[in-house]
């Protein structure tokens, strides 16, 4: 096949500053990336900023966002959000429900008629269509307008939405799939019908940092050891495990260990662990990565991952990760960098963090492994050479 | 109690345990437990071998597991979220179920009360014993009968995992002896 000129990039929400989830922030990259590689791109989202509401904040049209050309397309109005709701709830807790509900579910998401009619007007406009994450409305209606130029970025986990008969509909309609990480290809190869030939591992490039590992904890007046939780805040990241799994450590081991979150979402810790935490909120890039460089461990209790950016960003800072064994993508990782330990209960928690707290020669080794690893396996040119063969 | 067995846990059996080696990625890897307890691993490697430090950590939980070292009732509390994950453990409930035993009944017993400020602690003191005594009286029924539940609750849970367990036990006598049967 030839070399595809023009792509259109569909993901349901684009911010100019970039506060978004981990598939978006993703799927941004790999749309600039590919601007930069001489490709006409246009980015196609919706007027949404919220992920929660879904209201249409941001006018719609045309508009240059750096070297991106992005579209943006209202969010259908009509949706009956309690049937959206009562459906999904079902769905998430294993309850009962038909094929006809997972029509309702699908029709009554994050839907853009608009955007359908762009892609059904001016799809032939476009060589590829890439889009993701796999878990929208939009994704799913959008996949079905043009399959034979359609690739997803499904970012796919082994959760109740992925065992859906829509899901086997929209992956065996596609024309390919680019995934984050081997375990998830696996994955979406073990629950769907796909040929391993319409199938490519690309995941995301990032760029090496060097920061001043003292700066956030001189910021902060941080004087005590502190471990490190970047993102949403949210049970299905595992925010609340690892409040518990704190709050314990702290009591059982009498070790004087802040927890420090950066990122969006409430915290609900007890009184007692309280004074602990530091929590900065949203912080600016630099400060991230000052703040991963200077904690003793990155905490990622998520099961939820296709990939794990704020994992591979704490491995150029050079600090080694602790990750829940549940999730085989971060599990994945830290196997092939040497640079994380995985647990699956409390006590291997507790073992494996006083093994990083108090194990400074091991815990530099593991952060210089993960360092290493983020460079050859995830430097930007290696990425985009993966991404364009699989356009190509 | 909780306390005595983790300190016992980390001086005596983690790094008493003198010196040994773990599997190698390379030749270069070596890993030693020691004495202190400010180093458990010595690292001399160029490549960490992650695989083998998990594998390590996850046989001496198991064995401290069967010893009642984690029999407590704050790791009780901190898997409340994690139970989703563990479901599928096959050992993990029987573990998770002896924390349990440990966290189910509400400490109503009285306490000492003290008061760290100075001046006007007698009567900070004799006003906390009053509150005290109120909340007590006021609440004690309350917590007698959750209590009573609570304990039921578990206690019917550990008759269901034991009859499971036997049940299973059974099976699988039978199915050996089919088997043996069979060839």
């Amino acid at each position: 096949m030839g070399t595809t000129q023009h792509i259109a990039f569909i993901v349901p929400r684009f911010s100019e500053e970039g506060v978004l989830g981990g598939a978006e922030t993703l799927i941004r990259n790999l749309a600039e990336h590919t601007v930069s590689t001489g490709r006409k791109v246009t980015l196609l989202t919706t007027c949404a900023e919220s992920h929660f509401t879904w209201e249409n904040t941001l006018p719609p049209g045309k508009k240059q966002v750096g070297k991106l050309s992005v579209e943006y397309f209202p969010v259908d109005e009509d949706r009956d959000i309690s049937s959206f709701l009562r459906i999904q709830t079902a769905i998430s807790n294993g309850g009962h429900f038909t094929q006809d509900d997972e029509k309702a579910w699908i029709r009554n998401s994050v839907n853009s008629q608009a955007l359908y009619d762009h892609l059904r007007d001016h799809g032939g406009t476009y060589d590829r269509l890439i889009m993701g994450p796999y878990l929208f409305g939009l994704i799913f209606y959008a996949s079905q307008i043009h399959p034979e130029k359609t690739f997803l970025i499904p970012c796919l986990h082994d959760e109740p939405f992925a065992y859906l008969h829509l899901m086997k509909e929209m992956f065996e309609t596609v024309s390919g799939f680019l995934f984050n990480a081997k375990p998830e290809q696996d994955l979406a190869c073990r629950l769907f019908h796909i040929p391993k030939e319409k199938c490519a591992i690309v995941g995301m490039g990032l760029g090496p940092f060097h920061v001043d590992p003292s700066a956030f904890a001189n910021r902060y007046q941080l004087d005590k050891p502190y471990v490190l939780y970047s993102g949403r805040r949210e049970p299905l990241k595992g925010t609340p495990l690892l409040i518990d799994y704190m709050q314990a450590f702290r009591q059982r081991t009498h070790q004087d260990v802040k927890l420090v979150f950066t990122g969006s979402g409430p915290i609900d810790a007890p009184p007692e662990l309280e004074p602990h935490i530091l929590d900065v909120g949203f912080v600016p890039e630099q400060e991230k990565h000052e703040a991963m460089a200077g904690a003793r461990a990155f905490l990622h209790p998520s099961v939820n991952e296709s990939f794990g950016i704020v994992l591979l960003e704490s491995w150029l800072a050079q600090t080694p990760a602790l990750v829940h064994a549940k999730s085989d993508v971060l599990q994945w990782q830290c196997r092939r960098s040497g640079a994380g330990l995985w647990f699956k209960n409390y006590p291997e928690f507790e073992q494996e963090l006083n093994l990083l707290l108090n194990n400074k020669g091991l815990n530099k080794e593991m952060g210089q492994d993960g360092r290493n690893y983020v460079i050859k396996e995830y430097a930007w040119e290696h990425v985009e050479q993966k991404l364009l063969s699989a356009f190509d | 109690m909780c306390d005595k067995a983790y300190d016992s846990v980390m001086t005596n059996e983690v790094y008493s345990s003198g010196s040994r080696h773990f599997g190698q990625t390379g030749p270069k890897y070596e890993v030693e437990l020691m004495t202190t307890s400010q180093s458990i691993f010595k690292i001399n490697a160029s490549e960490t071998d992650v695989e083998k430090i998990v594998a390590d950590i996850q046989a001496s939980v198991e064995k401290k597991i069967q010893e009642g070292v984690y029999a407590d009732a704050r790791i009780a509390r901190a898997e409340r979220s994690n139970l989703v994950h563990l479901k599928n453990e096959e050992q993990f409930l029987g573990f998770y179920l002896t924390c349990l035993r440990d966290a189910v009944f509400v400490d109503i017993s009285d306490f000492d009360i003290r008061e760290r400020r100075q001046g006007f602690a007698p009567i900070l003191v004799a006003f906390k014993k009053i509150v005290w005594k109120l909340l007590k009286f006021y609440t004690y029924r309350l917590w007698v009968q959750q209590n009573q539940v609570n304990g039921l609750i578990v206690t019917a849970i550990e008759g269901v995992d034991e009859k499971n367990a036997a049940k299973i036990k059974q099976l699988e006598a039978r199915i050996e002896v089919l088997e043996k049967e069979k060839s």
